[in-house]
């Protein structure tokens, strides 16, 4: 029998090559990493894929960058941000939804500017935005500054990079712990779908105060049933309507509290479907609209980037495959993601606080580096 | 929300796959083993056509990968180094991929059955292993699937081999492949396959009743299922193929299993999803379904725009009305993309074209005032102006001339050139290769596809186009399925799909399966033929019998071979050996015996081949399958009745059937008119009374 088998064993490959150099396992090791999180991103972001939520999400992400920083092979700053930079892209470019990612490849940008220039010994970085002309003329020099050898930078980036790490930790906590400024007893508090962030507020409030939550069901998903059952359990009197009830409702509310995917670069949201016919009610009856975000969601893209702004699902949830020959007959369409512009919205609270949307541009410029909005 | 299930059910499965410690095994076959897609699969492998611009088989190992497999076997046989440097080069073959896969390729394998007892040969697999083809495209997550088969595994050891992927989705569904329609009974608790029965257009479908008198209470008969091609395999299935060098395809196994449940014990469980999506892309019909499927979102997160292959310059932009664009693709003025249209990089479209449902290959150029609708238009081909496109294929390098008008199903394969000026007829198959020259290499089409691809140039060269066929500037034959094929088992082997309307063929078909009702679980069309020619067999070898002297022991070897040989169910076996018995003194003597003669020439024969019948008949339903065999001659040969009765008594001396069989069929049997006319008969019904009698005496006397 004249078969011919081919193995493409990789993993036999690559196991004989450890043997001879411990480096290149090192890389191998690294880059499968980066291609499993790469799958996983591909195959749907927060909520509908193997990561849940985007804080796991950034977590994720600012792990993986750090075990980049330890494992890949640079010699200087420069090299090291070319590298984060090009894996950024890539990661940015496998799920564009999940701006979570792009943002936390930012922040790491940032941190190894800042420690670059400590280890220089020089504030430079601050200084530069401050000037409209070193904005101007900064362009070709910064990449040239980034050239030199620091043997402590490794070390002082990583340690960065932890802090990161325990401050995404903490967000949850941080903006649960304000929920007694904002919610008081026997108010009437109006959420839609389900955030994690906003459900851990609201749980943390019901320690303190009795208040009812009623609850937009969000449908086709229908993640609100889910949010009700859980602050139920927590004993918060909890009622579900459906998404066309919110204007009828509207006038018993005290206050709206929602989550968000994203914070935009002018103060905008970009939010679960249904969100923005929600913040038009609360306008509308001039009840306040409170947005729990944490700052790893905030993100310097703008609301008119159209093409990486929607994301459209399935239509398995509005229209099922099971209905059969209609289908042939109709489009069906399943948007994730709305967007709720910044006049709508009274107040954002974040893990350090509350601020207004007026007041997003500057959280923006102190987190991330102008240079690294576009990635 | 109904992704958060299925997360947590993933945990689940990631600790039995711990405990379980071997990767997760696929065997994907890269081969379809028929000649649907001929004329275009005479130049590429099903398996590496594109659908919505990404070769096929990159979604079944997408599919595979995203499910957690983490070795995947590739089997090819036609053209195998396209396909191997296909995946070469792709991203599964990188070092970083999770799931590793190994290219096996042989010219020998002809079907499903080979590629499998191969898998058995080289003991490949050591686990349960997803069993794929390389044109299915599915987001399922079966992990859920496996766990249960695991499951069922560990309770009873080695029960079930197969757990077969289904997705539910009602009748009419476009995404249901009309072939691949299925009838399945199954119990409803322990997911049993009962039953499994192609429906092939039939309005009446028939099952045995013995498969609902044990198991569970509850049973289902499902008719909402789409056959995902996807199957969850035991090890034992590799050994079953070889065990059974007849069994060719899926279906084969499925049939054997059923039908063999009692005596080799194994069981075949199915799986039903609602979520996800599942489909084989078998015949154009399924191409231009999927596809749209594919643009309209269903199989998210396998989207166009999500580049999943990973391939360089491969994304493209999603607009709304699921518009996609790719890279450098221009947009002449005035043109319209209406809805569902995917266009690949480097495209170029001139002004005032309307497109809408389509998906354009990579560097096309798109005249003006150009019309396609359902148009596939794979790499590289020029459409100039004024060329209208309805629900039909275009493949790489095709050059569509001026004014030429594509009506509903026309393919054209490969290079072709058509027009200018002319409208091809519905169903038009346009290919470099002379239909011809197809016989010719009939043989040598499983050699090196090299050696094919350079025999067919030269004989293209020496037929002349027809400018009637293609247009006067046209390069191209129209290929015509030759006509064996037709003939082959399934009618269904035209490119597009057979369309099962309800035409009154198929009507008359499933009358005459009517006609010869036999209450068996035979499924219709296909093994009609199997059965006639085994009970031809049968009878054949009774005479042989009776001419040779031959002993009973004997006769039951060799009707055991035939059974084997025309795969027929053991029910089927004594119902025609009942039917042949008793038919042949008419047989034998022609049919104008008296009915005295008839019992005359009869009672000896029984007689002499009662052990043959002890040997089929043995629990109470083969009795009662015996008699509905019997009742069904005698209402055939209404003359001879009054012979029943001295049939049936003898029988009952024999020792062949027994008296509470007979008097269960006589008190529960009739169903129709004619069979309770033949229960009032005096002899019988004084039979009956005197069987009741003998009854009532020994059970007196046992007191």
């Amino acid at each position: 029998e004249n078969y011919h088998i081919s193995w493409q064993d990789s993993r036999n490959r690559s196991e004989t090559t450890l043997n001879n150099m411990p480096g290149a396992d090192k890389e191998t090791d690294l880059s499968e990493r980066i291609e499993a999180f790469l799958a996983d991103l591909k195959r749907g972001g927060s909520g509908t894929g193997p990561l849940r939520g985007s804080g796991e999400m950034a977590r994720e992400t600012t792990a993986l960058l750090r075990r980049i920083t330890a494992q890949a092979r640079w010699s200087s700053a420069g090299d090291l941000m070319e590298i984060i930079r090009n894996e950024g892209r890539r990661m940015t470019a496998a799920q564009p939804s999940e701006t979570t990612v792009g943002n936390m490849v930012r922040r790491v940008l940032k941190i190894i500017r800042e420690e670059y220039a400590r280890s220089r010994g020089s504030s430079e970085e601050t200084d530069q935005q401050e000037s409209l002309h070193k904005l101007l003329t900064s362009g070709g020099l910064s990449e040239e500054n980034f050239r030199q050898h620091f043997a402590s930078l490794k070390a002082n980036v990583i340690e960065a990079i932890n802090e990161l790490l325990t401050e995404l930790e903490g967000t949850t906590d941080n903006i649960a712990m304000q929920a007694l400024e904002h919610i008081h007893s026997n108010e009437v508090i109006m959420t839609i779908g389900r955030s994690r962030t906003v459900e851990a507020f609201l749980k943390d409030a019901a320690r303190k105060r009795k208040f009812h939550v009623i609850v937009a069901e969000c449908a086709p998903f229908c993640q609100g049933h889910e949010m009700a059952t859980s602050l139920s359990k927590a004993g918060i009197e909890t009622t579900v309507i459906a998404d066309a009830a919110i204007f009828a409702v509207m006038s018993r509310v005290n206050k709206v509290i929602i989550g968000t995917q994203t914070v935009l670069a002018n103060g905008g949201l970009r939010a679960v479907n249904g969100t923005h016919t929600l913040a038009l009610a609360a306008k509308h009856h001039s009840t306040p609209l409170i947005v729990c975000a944490p700052m790893f969601k905030l993100s310097p893209q703008f609301p008119n980037e159209e093409e990486i702004f929607h994301k459209f699902v399935s239509p398995h949830e509005v229209l099922p495959f099971t209905e059969g020959e209609i289908l042939s007959k109709v489009n069906v369409h399943c948007p994730v993601f709305d967007y709720v512009p910044p006049e709508l919205i009274t107040l954002f609270i974040s893990n350090i606080g509350g601020n207004a949307p007026s007041y997003i541009y500057r959280l923006m410029s102190e987190l991330y580096h102008p240079e690294d909005h576009e990635l | 929300m109904s992704s958060r299930g299925t997360k947590q059910k993933k945990g689940n499965v990631t600790n039995e796959q711990e405990e379980e410690d071997q990767p997760l095994q696929a065997v994907l076959i890269a081969d379809s083993f028929n000649r649907r897609f001929f004329p275009i699969s005479k130049d590429q492998p099903r398996a590496l056509l594109p659908l919505a611009n990404v070769a096929m088989i990159d979604y079944t190992l997408e599919f595979l990968t995203s499910t957690g497999v983490q070795e995947t076997f590739v089997f090819c046989c036609w053209m195998s180094n396209k396909i191997k440097d296909h995946l070469l080069n792709s991203k599964w073959c990188r070092p970083t991929s999770p799931n590793v896969v190994h290219i096996i390729t042989s010219d020998l394998y002809r079907s499903l059955g080979d590629v499998l007892r191969d898998v058995d040969a080289k003991t490949l697999v050591r686990n349960d292993f997803i069993l794929v083809y390389g044109d299915v495209v599915s987001n399922i997550d079966v992990s859920q699937a496996l766990q249960e088969h695991r499951h069922r595994r560990k309770v009873d050891k080695n029960i079930s081999v197969m757990t077969m992927v289904f997705k539910e989705s009602s009748p009419g569904h476009k995404s249901r492949c009309e072939e691949d329609d299925v009838i399945v009974a199954m119990d409803s608790k322990s997911k049993r396959v009962l039953h499994y029965q192609k429906t092939q257009g039939l309005k009446k479908l028939q099952f045995p009743m013995n498969i609902f008198q044990h198991g569970s209470d509850e049973f289902e008969i499902r008719h909402d299922l789409l056959d995902c091609h996807i199957s969850i395999c035991s090890p034992q299935v590799a050994e079953l193929f070889t065990d059974n060098f007849d069994y060719q395809t899926r279906n084969d196994f499925v049939r054997g299993i059923l039908v063999n449940e009692e005596i080799l014990g194994n069981q075949i469980h199915l799986y039903v999803t609602n979520e996800g999506y599942g489909a084989r892309v078998s015949n154009l019909q399924m191409y231009d379904s999927v596809s749209s499927d594919l643009v309209r979102r269903w199989v998210y997160p396998l989207t166009p725009e999500a580049n999943f292959t990973d391939q360089r310059g491969q994304g493209c932009a999603h607009s709304r009305h699921n518009v996609y664009r790719g890279a450098g693709v221009s947009l002449g003025h005035g043109s319209q993309m209406e809805e569902n249209v995917l266009i690949g990089r480097d495209t170029s479209i001139g002004a005032n074209c309307h497109i809408s449902n389509s998906i354009i290959g990579n560097y096309c150029t798109i005249g003006d005032n150009v019309v396609l609708d359902r148009a596939y238009i794979w790499n590289n081909v020029h459409i100039s102006n004024k060329v209208k496109i309805h629900q039909s294929v275009v493949c790489d390098g095709v050059l569509v001339k001026e004014a030429v008008l594509l009506n509903k199903q026309c393919v054209l394969a490969y290079n072709v050139v058509i027009g200018p000026n002319m409208s091809l007829p519905e169903g038009t198959v346009v290919s470099m290769h002379h239909p011809e020259e197809e016989e010719d290499d009939d043989d040598d089409e499983f050699l090196s596809d090299d050696q094919v691809v350079g025999n067919s140039k030269d004989k293209t060269k020496q037929k002349a186009f027809n400018p009637a066929e293609v247009g006067s500037e046209g390069k191209g034959y129209i290929w015509k399925a030759s006509l064996d094929e037709a003939e082959d088992e399934e009618l269904a082997q035209c490119i597009w799909g057979l369309v099962l309307n309800p035409d009154p063929d198929s009507d008359s078909e499933s009358e005459a399966s009517d006609g010869s009702q036999d209450m068996g679980s035979r499924s219709v069309s296909p093994e009609m033929d199997d059965v006639k020619v085994f009970q031809l067999e049968v009878l054949g070898t009774l005479q042989r019998g009776e001419e040779e002297n031959i002993g009973c022991d004997n006769l039951v070897l060799e009707i055991n071979s035939l059974k084997y040989a025309y795969n027929i169910t053991l029910k089927e076996v004594m119902q025609i050996l009942t039917k042949v018995v008793l038919e042949y003194p008419f047989q034998q003597q022609g049919t104008k015996l008296s009915s005295s003669q008839y019992t005359v020439l009869l009672l000896p024969l029984l007689k002499k081949w009662s052990p043959v019948f002890k040997n089929y008949i043995k629990r109470a339903q083969d009795h009662l399958d015996c008699l509905s065999a019997v009742e069904e001659l005698f209402l055939e040969q209404e003359t001879h009745q009054t012979a029943m009765v001295k049939v049936l008594m003898n029988m009952y001396q024999l020792e062949i059937l027994e008296e509470d069989a007979i008097l269960k069929w006589f008190s529960a049997g009739a169903t129709t008119d004619k069979s309770r006319q033949l229960r009032k008969n005096q002899g019988l019904q004084k039979f009956i009374q005197w069987l009741k009698e003998a009854e009532d005496e020994s059970s007196e006397e046992g007191e």
